[in-house]
């Protein structure tokens, strides 16, 4: 007895470890990014930061946001993701909520093409000159239109409308309502945790996206991600760097305050509609 | 008289679900010109492309440049690497979400349950962009924490790590485990959140301890969502996280970690080669859906239900 006890108390012991082990390593990164960005440069280039910031300054951040690039990255970056957001649920609500009806004619058939264009796409090529022969390039709707509608969101949002009891559809037709006001007035305001989840893919998915910012737009449409990227990889300097002090360790500085700032939005948004989103993920997981 | 009554029946049809129909148009157009016009823009791997003269290309040359990449070296190099790259991905991070479920079910302190989930699935929002950034800087030569401990603790000489062809594929696959493992361990926490109590009460009559219960009653249980999660990875093995591969690609790594959608992006858009770029990204698409029909053929037929 007492030894099955023991090797229980031992197992216990190795799940909170593996737990506490997997928090740090999803946290450390961050704050290692977070104490990078508020550290004097000193205290950077003698590699005498890792956590606990040094020398603590917020001169990146002040730097960084009288670069007029960043500036505009970062306002383009709200833009994509305010419009983008928006025209999708928009777009992804009304497709969705006929959809939800299987004995509507004909939304077997639309469904049969939804599911098929998960599988098989046109590819980057094809996709880059329908972009290009619609005009579309070095323009902001670059960004918003070919992304409207993502099948797995859609598909989340129809199976969340089926759940909605048809009882209350057909007061409301007996009420004097029609789909549309059915809709508005009924549907949407039950489905604010499928909203809230696939909201948040959404704007996520904005938010982060850099690698059409690249082929499609000119360097004053680039979203704060392609920015950052471009800092990365040395494509462009950030701002003008150059000044009192070893560049590489400003950039350091400066760079980890560029990501600091292009990713607290998403982290201080994310707590609030993480409650939301977990039950989203069985809804779109349960079969379409 | 029959055909006056399916007549009349279609109008009122008609009159009480028009909006519907109203409501699906433009979603539909979008979805007809966004999705479907690219996928027709496929024959493009068919036809030569002339600038200025539409995304379908001009003339028919019918299979010139797939036999092009057939005896292309580079295609094969990608292709190996795609799937060398997708196998091992697949082995060392299909197994992890499931273990870490399955021990994050065995929490018993709730807040402290609560904080392990919220913190392990915020990493699949954060940009990869990001992510490699903070990457370039953990494993930097001068300044990355790992080459100041590797210097000052066994005085060794610091390493270029994500310049260097060997550890691309390691540093590729962990990137994926701090990403995805908490978000895809919801898929097997739920399936675990739905075995009947009644199982682990007679396990433990029978005085199993909670290492067995794990072993005789959580994974078999489990086990139909495990397959499932398994037929749907390897339906995707050709779809690696291609702005990953090309935000980790230098010209020093591309031995490895040149990829069939970096090859494609690279003779594409770089090169603006469209049609025989096309012919590329149309072989592995076909290849795609072999695979996830044929996966899913293999769920019918195992589990006697299909994913799709």
């Amino acid at each position: 007895m007492s030894r099955v006890r023991s090797s229980s108390r031992l197992f216990t012991l190795v799940v909170y470890l593996v737990m506490i082990f997997t928090v740090a390593v999803c946290l450390i990164p961050l704050l290692y990014m977070a104490a990078l960005s508020i550290s004097s440069p000193k205290a950077i280039i003698n590699n005498e930061v890792f956590l606990i910031p040094k020398g603590i300054t917020f001169e990146s951040y002040a730097k960084i946001f009288t670069y007029p690039n960043f500036f505009r990255a970062y306002g383009n970056t709200f833009f994509y993701t305010f419009a983008g957001t928006a025209i999708s649920l928009a777009l992804m609500i009304v497709f969705a909520y006929p959809l939800s009806k299987p004995r509507l004619k004909g939304t077997r058939g639309v469904m049969k093409l939804v599911i098929f264009s998960m599988f098989f796409s046109g590819g980057l090529i094809p996709n880059y000159l329908l972009i290009s022969s619609l005009r579309l390039t070095n323009t902001r709707w670059a960004m918003l239109l070919p992304f409207a509608i993502n099948q797995f969101n859609l598909i989340l949002l129809i199976n969340f409308f089926k759940t909605i009891p048809a009882d209350l559809e057909e007061a409301a037709i007996i009420d004097g309502l029609d789909w549309m006001g059915i809709l508005l007035k009924i549907i949407l305001p039950l489905s604010g945790a499928a909203l809230a989840t696939v909201g948040l893919y959404t704007a996520v998915f904005f938010w982060n996206d850099w690698f059409h910012g690249l082929i499609y737009l000119k360097s004053s449409q680039f979203p704060v991600m392609l920015f950052l990227r471009n800092i990365v990889t040395g494509t462009s300097m950030v701002g003008d760097a150059a000044g009192a002090g070893d560049k590489s360790t400003i950039a350091i500085s400066i760079k980890s305050a560029v990501i600091v700032t292009s990713t607290l939005p998403i982290i201080v948004l994310y707590p609030f509609l993480q409650r939301y989103f977990v039950k989203g993920v069985m809804i779109g997981a349960v079969k379409g | 008289m029959r055909g006056n009554d399916q007549k009349n029946k279609g109008r009122l049809y008609f009159i009480r679900y028009w909006q519907l129909y109203v409501m699906m148009a433009l979603p539909l157009l979008y979805f007809l010109l966004f999705k479907y016009v690219p996928m027709f823009g496929n024959v493009l791997a068919f036809r030569r492309y002339r600038p200025g003269m539409g995304p379908f290309g001009t003339e028919w040359v019918g299979l010139t440049y797939f036999r092009r990449f057939w005896s292309d070296p580079a295609f094969w190099r990608a292709f190996r690497n795609t799937l060398v790259l997708s196998l091992i991905n697949l082995v060392v991070n299909f197994p992890i979400p499931i273990i870490f479920a399955i021990l994050l079910n065995e929490v018993r302190i709730i807040p402290f349950k609560r904080m392990v989930q919220t913190v392990s699935y915020m990493p699949r929002f954060i940009s990869t962009v990001v992510v490699i950034a903070i990457l370039g800087e953990l494993l930097s030569p001068s300044s990355g924490i790992f080459n100041i401990l590797r210097q000052q603790l066994f005085g060794k000489a610091p390493i270029y790590f994500i310049n260097e062809e060997k550890y691309f594929r390691i540093i590729y696959v962990l990137i994926d485990t701090w990403q995805y493992t908490g978000w895809t361990a919801i898929i097997y926490l739920a399936a675990i959140t739905g075995i009947s109590p009644d199982l682990y009460e007679a396990a433990t009559i029978d005085g199993a301890s909670r290492t067995q219960q794990i072993f005789y009653v959580t994974i078999p249980s489990i086990m139909p969502t495990i397959m499932v999660m398994l037929i749907l990875n390897i339906g995707r093995l050709l779809s690696l996280g291609f702005e990953k591969v090309l935000l980790l690609y230098t010209p020093d790594n591309s031995m490895v970690s040149d990829i069939i959608d970096t090859l494609v992006y690279r003779t594409g858009l770089a090169n603006q080669n469209y049609s025989y770029a096309t012919a590329i990204g149309l072989f592995s698409g076909i290849i795609g859906i072999i695979l996830v029909s044929s996966s899913n053929a293999l769920s019918r037929r195992l589990t006697g239900e299909g994913v799709y």
